[in-house]
């Protein structure tokens, strides 16, 4: 006997560094082979070798049948290992638990109470409401077991036997109740059941209620920290239900958070008094102010800078809570929070952010902001930094765990970059903050293009979508980069006086993306969503762009490298828009030059479309074919056109002039609030189900020798051209909230310190446009006189020399004004030409309010559809797939529990009783009938003369051996019979005899398994 | 209730691992590999709680706040002993501080088990760890606080098996988990 013990396995992988792998595959072979060897001791030591390396991650379900064997063991010191086997490695698709269901029956009764903890503890693992059904039964009475340790895991047993088969309360409760009303009972007993009720008391919190005074009793006297606290969590869900216990708890918990020595105590009563809705409860108005000022100072106590980082972690955790029913009470605390924003802790910071949100408005916005995206700022360039390290590293060292280390220790010079999801979280929550109701808190819009820009580049790139994930996130389904282009979009068509600078955002990413594919190797995919909003807004918008041109070109550049379909379709459409407004001048004379450049251009486009006609996603291939065609008659009429010369004058072909661009000219799309479709009224007499036209067919026939109506389209026309009665659209118009609005506010965001979180050449245009807008401005004072960081740098720039251009010149332009005047009232109306020729002094823009009919009727107000969309997929893939770990306890809801435990007897024990009797009679019929058959069957095979022995000589030993251990093959009777009764009831108890026959037979070949191996173990 | 309680050290290798649900232990690994990514990634003097790792964030609990309680996991609280990551994931319904005093009972119940424990006495002797583990927390509820009737159930159980001798502590581990109970939460 050589194998190896657990300690030899363990020693032989410590010594085997390096080459663990190859040890580790080693050792499972042996185990395999050791695991299926008679001897037990060998089985069990192979077992837990197994279950020592699942720990690493080596799967271990192929062994689940010899867990069994192994749990099936005598010796209680191998007995233990295969409970831990079955506790580690059982997983819900684990078939053989079927078969444990004796076993686990046969230990919850032993008499060692050793070994009754063992299922005891080993049932909440794997627990089905097949099983929990059987072994109800054989738990209960453990409730009552003399040793403290077995009825406090008992308890707990049955409450996750509850949550997987919510019956078992029914019988189990009343029980545990008596439990926990009995006073002598050991307090550790009673501190488990007060943790269960806990569990159970948010679901259900009615049934708890009249328990509320032993409880009560339980708070004030037993001295217990853990169970207080739990006390108090349960109590804070009962308050709600029954607002007499506040003016009970007062007094207590007052008196708890004046003189708890323990933090956690003391934390919890504030918690429960908060979530008890104790705060500001009407009745007792000066004693619960006094208790909400208590609370509120000792939480702010707990946030402020010098605290435990610990405190300040839950003391927002208490805080997360009191902002949903008293926002101002948290309000106050606006400061300590804020601080936390930069704490270094993650942790803290994510909580903080949680409670920030909320607390946002146009004063505080921007700083809140540029402490945010100085964080993001920092971390992207350490992990610029980090990749390009990590890559040496890579190339130095192969072993993991010195790498590791190494990384660590590198990054301890340098705060540690934030985590991915990290990162996305606070964009995600910035672009919430920014547009937040229709863009009220947002002052800036300059500077909010000018953060989305920056967000742009620092946006964590999509991670690759892995098919074999099932467990990928579905956050991951919006990229964040594409969330920040819509918002860029989403201000070019709310905010029209901002759509020259959106759109010069946006051609600036486009360029920077040209770039980046230009310098990097050649088939590296364009993979940043942010291009769909972008391109479309190029293509779009394409009057705006100062060289449509140049952006043209990189679009055509771009768009062969683009993997994902919809970013596809996208610029495909933004490609010919873009050749539109670069082809499509009529004035322009149509020379030999503009011939052969128009060619070539129109090559070039075809060129990078074509390969797009055959593209499996339905939608891209549309647009190409579509589109290519229609270049490709172009081209033909290009050709065709000849130039004018000096001496005739000839038109541009008119398919380039004309038709192209007036397929993308037409009304101007606004934005349309979410679900406004279903707003849209039938129109009356309208019948979708009635045929178009009665004779279609013979209609269609006669198309090719149909003549065209006489253009007699008026109605068409109006119906298309106007635009329909302004009292449809009945969404509130922006201007109201806006128009009460603060007197403009230079919010401090240049003491921010732009610079810090912006990119320098983000800072540089933003300084040009400044400077360009101001030019004429008279309250604008150019470089020089103040000292702001960025004059600092310009003159540093510049020199020192005076500009003449900055001298300010004193010009008052009072046209700027009356315009300003009277283009206000109207929203979204502004006329363009003016917001484009004035010098725009900061101001409330106009925002456009999302497009709605009859709003409030059938579908609510989305103003950020755009965020909201992706918690609305959030919540339904919830729902679709719990959380990992996540233990249901939604079943327990729907039980009644009322009947018993809320002193009204609905639950008949008598019944009960009259219940077990008849299934007992039922059972004992049931048994006699199948000893007579196999008496029969018996004298059939001795007469027969076949030698018996085997199967029969053992079956007659396993009934002497657990004389009552018919109770394993009584369950699954019972299982059957209860069915039965169900359907029909009052049924002779011998009629159920053959159909229960069957079961038993059917179960022979498995008991015999199981008899083999006691021998086995035995032996 | 506590969803999960493990155990790793420095280098993200398990020591013990619990899930109270169950789970594969593909996923499992994975949930501990991310787990072991954000806790080494600590700066010093932070709080002993981690953000929710992707794996238990896909569902989205930051959503849903306003929902005091609920059956999904939200809660991750870590304490660093010596080379050794104690880790608890559990749901809204335990108190914070009582559970970072919780991981404190288990280590101190650990260290009068085997006598300045260290992490060599839990590598060998796995089978205690879950045997201690199983006597403060059955089924993601916690039955038992008190060091002292864990210690003697534990030992009820059998006889606890000292270091291997000839190992030494050539490990490197250190001595002891420096068990210097810096902060208490309970006023035990």
């Amino acid at each position: 006997m050589f194998e190896k013990s657990l300690y030899d396995l363990i020693r032989g992988i410590r010594n085997h560094k390096g080459n663990e792998k190859e040890y580790i595959q080693n050792c499972l072979r042996e185990c395999r082979a050791e695991i299926r060897n008679q001897d037990m001791d060998v089985k069990a030591t192979a077992l837990l070798k197994l279950i020592y390396l699942e720990m690493f991650g080596h799967d271990m379900s192929w062994a689940s049948f010899h867990v069994l064997e192994v749990m099936s063991s005598a010796k209680y010191h191998q007995k233990r290992v295969g409970y831990l086997g079955a506790v580690q490695s059982f997983r819900p698709d684990t078939e053989v638990l079927m078969l444990a269901t004796n076993l686990l029956k046969k230990d919850l009764s032993a008499t060692q109470h050793t070994i009754i903890s063992l299922p005891v503890a080993a049932l909440p693992h794997i627990i089905t409401p097949s099983l929990a059904l059987s072994v109800l039964a054989d738990l209960l009475p453990r409730l009552s077991h003399s040793n403290a340790a077995i009825r406090k895991k008992t308890i707990v047993t049955l409450y996750r036997l509850a949550l997987v088969y919510p019956e078992t309360l029914r019988a189990a409760w009343p029980k545990i109740k008596d439990r926990l009303m009995d006073k002598n009972e050991d307090p550790s007993v009673t501190a488990a059941i007060v943790n269960v009720v806990c569990e159970l008391g948010w679901r259900r919190p009615n049934d708890f209620l009249p328990l509320a005074p032993r409880l009560f009793e339980l708070l004030v006297d037993s001295g217990n920290n853990w169970m207080a606290i739990k006390l108090i969590k349960l109590f804070a869900t009962l308050t709600p239900l029954e607002p007499r216990l506040v003016r009970k708890l007062l007094p207590p918990l007052t008196d708890l958070i004046r003189t708890t020595p323990a933090m956690s105590l003391l934390y919890e009563c504030i918690n429960g008094i908060i979530q008890g809705g104790i705060l500001g409860d009407g009745e007792n108005f000066s004693a619960s102010e006094e208790i909400a000022t208590l609370c509120v100072s000792k939480l702010r106590g707990m946030v402020s800078a010098t605290s435990d980082p610990n405190l300040k972690y839950v003391a927002l955790l208490a805080f997360n809570k009191i902002v949903v029913t008293h926002p101002s009470l948290v309000a106050q605390q606006e400061d300590v929070i804020l601080e936390c924003i930069d704490s270094e802790d993650i942790t803290i910071r994510i909580k903080a952010l949680d409670l920030v949100q909320g607390m946002v408005s146009s004063d505080n916005l921007v700083s809140i902001v540029s402490r945010l995206m100085r964080q993001l700022k920092t971390s992207s360039s350490v992990l610029e930094q980090q990749n390009g390290s990590q890559m040496a590293d890579e190339e130095t060292d192969s072993s993991d765990e010195t790498s590791a280390a190494h990384r660590k220790q590198k990054s301890q010079d340098q705060p540690p970059p934030l985590p991915q999801d990290y990162t996305m979280d606070v964009i995600g929550r910035i672009l919430y903050m920014c547009s937040h109701d229709n863009y009220t808190s947002l002052l800036d819009f300059d500077w909010y293009l000018d953060v989305l820009t920056q967000l742009i580049r620092i946006a964590p790139a999509p991670r690759s979508k892995d098919p074999t994930d099932s467990f990928s996130p579905v956050r991951q389904t919006v990229d964040i980069s594409e969330k920040i282009g819509n918002e860029i979009r989403n201000i070019a068509v709310k905010v029209k006086a901002m759509r020259p600078a959106a759109i010069q955002a946006a051609d600036l990413i486009v360029h920077r993306l040209y770039r980046q594919t230009a310098e990097s190797a050649s088939s590296y995919p364009v993979t940043s969503g942010a291009l769909k909003p972008v391109a479309y807004l190029v293509g779009e918008y394409a009057d705006y762009l100062s060289s449509p041109n140049d952006t043209l070109g990189y679009l055509l550049h771009i768009t062969p490298r683009i993997d994902n379909p919809e970013v596809l379709s996208t610029c495909l459409q933004s490609l010919v828009k873009l050749f539109a407004q670069v082809a499509g001048d009529d004035r322009e004379v149509w020379t030999p030059e503009r011939k052969a450049s128009m060619s070539l251009l129109i090559a070039r486009v075809i060129h990078v479309l074509e390969p797009s006609t055959s593209h499996p996603y339905l939608e891209v291939q549309e647009r190409a074919v579509g589109f290519t065609e229609l270049l490709k008659v172009t081209a033909e009429a290009i050709s065709g056109q000849t130039p004018s010369t000096d001496e005739t004058y000839q038109d541009a072909p008119l398919l380039l002039t004309q038709a192209i661009p007036n397929l993308f000219k037409g009304w101007e799309l606004n934005s349309v609030a979410l679900g406004a479709q279903k707003n849209v009224p039938m129109p009356e007499g309208l019948d979708l189900d009635e045929p178009i036209h009665p004779n279609l067919n013979s209609l269609l026939a006669q198309a090719d020798s149909l003549m065209l109506p006489v253009q007699e389209d008026d109605d068409f026309a109006e119906y298309y051209t106007q635009k329909p009665p302004a009292t449809s659209i009945s969404s509130e118009p922006a201007i109201l909230r806006l128009a009460d609005a603060p007197e403009e506010t230079h919010s401090s965001y240049q003491q921010a310190g732009e610079e810090s979180y912006l990119d320098a050449d983000i800072i540089a245009r933003r300084k040009a446009e400044r400077m360009e807008r101001n030019r004429d401005d008279p309250f604008y004072i150019g470089s020089g006189g103040t000292s702001t960081p960025i004059h600092n740098i310009l003159q540093k720039e510049n020199g020192p020399e005076l500009d003449i251009d900055s001298i300010p010149i004193m010009k008052l332009d009072l046209a700027a004004v009356d315009v300003d005047l009277g283009a206000k009232p109207r929203a979204g109306e502004r006329p363009l030409s003016a917001a484009l020729s004035r010098p725009k002094p900061r101001q409330r823009l106009v925002v456009a309010a999302d497009e709605s009919l009859g709003s409030g009727l059938s579908t609510p107000r989305h103003y950020e559809s755009e965020n909201n969309s992706d918690s609305f997929t959030k919540s339904r893939a919830k729902k679709l797939k719990q959380s990992l770990l996540q233990v249901d306890s939604s079943h327990l809801g729907h039980l009644d529990l009322d009947a018993s435990s809320q002193g009204g007897n609905g639950y008949d024990p008598e019944q009960q009783q009259r219940e077990d009797a008849e299934m007992a009679k039922a059972m004992k019929e049931v048994q006699r009938l199948r000893l007579e058959m196999q008496r029969a069957n018996e004298r059939i095979q001795v007469a027969q003369g076949v030698p018996a022995e085997g199967i029969v000589v053992k079956r007659k030993k396993a009934k002497k051996a657990k004389p009552e251990g018919e109770g394993g093959d009584d369950g699954a009777v019972k299982v059957k019979k209860k069915k039965k009764k169900a359907a029909e009831e009052g049924q002779p108890s011998a009629e159920a005899g053959p159909a229960t026959e069957v079961k038993v037979k059917k179960k022979k070949p498995k008991r015999i398994v199981q008899l083999d191996d006691d021998g086995a173990g035995v032996s | 209730m506590i969803n999960a309680f493990l155990v790793f050290n420095g280098q993200g290798q398990p020591r013990l691992t619990k899930f109270y649900t169950q789970l594969d232990t593909s996923i499992q690994q994975r949930l501990i590999s991310e787990i072991f990514t954000l806790v080494s990634n600590r700066p010093r003097g932070s709080c002993n709680f981690l953000p929710l790792p992707p794996l238990l964030a896909a569902s989205g609990t930051s959503q849903s706040a306003s929902e005091p309680h609920n059956d999904v996991p939200s809660l991750v609280t870590y304490r660093n002993y010596a080379t050794l990551y104690f880790i608890i994931i559990s749901t809204s319904t335990e108190s914070p501080l009582a559970l970072i005093d919780l991981i404190q009972v288990y280590v101190e119940a650990l260290d009068r088990l085997f006598e300045n424990v260290c992490e060599l006495d839990l590598i060998f002797n796995f089978e205690t760890l879950h045997a201690t583990l199983g006597e403060m927390i059955v089924g993601g509820v916690v039955i038992e606080t008190n060091t002292d009737k864990i210690v003697a159930a534990v030992k009820a159980q059998g006889t606890v098996a000292k270091r291997p001798v000839n190992e030494g502590r050539s490990g490197g581990l250190g001595a002891g988990l420096g068990m210097g109970g810096n902060f208490v939460w309970h006023g035990r």
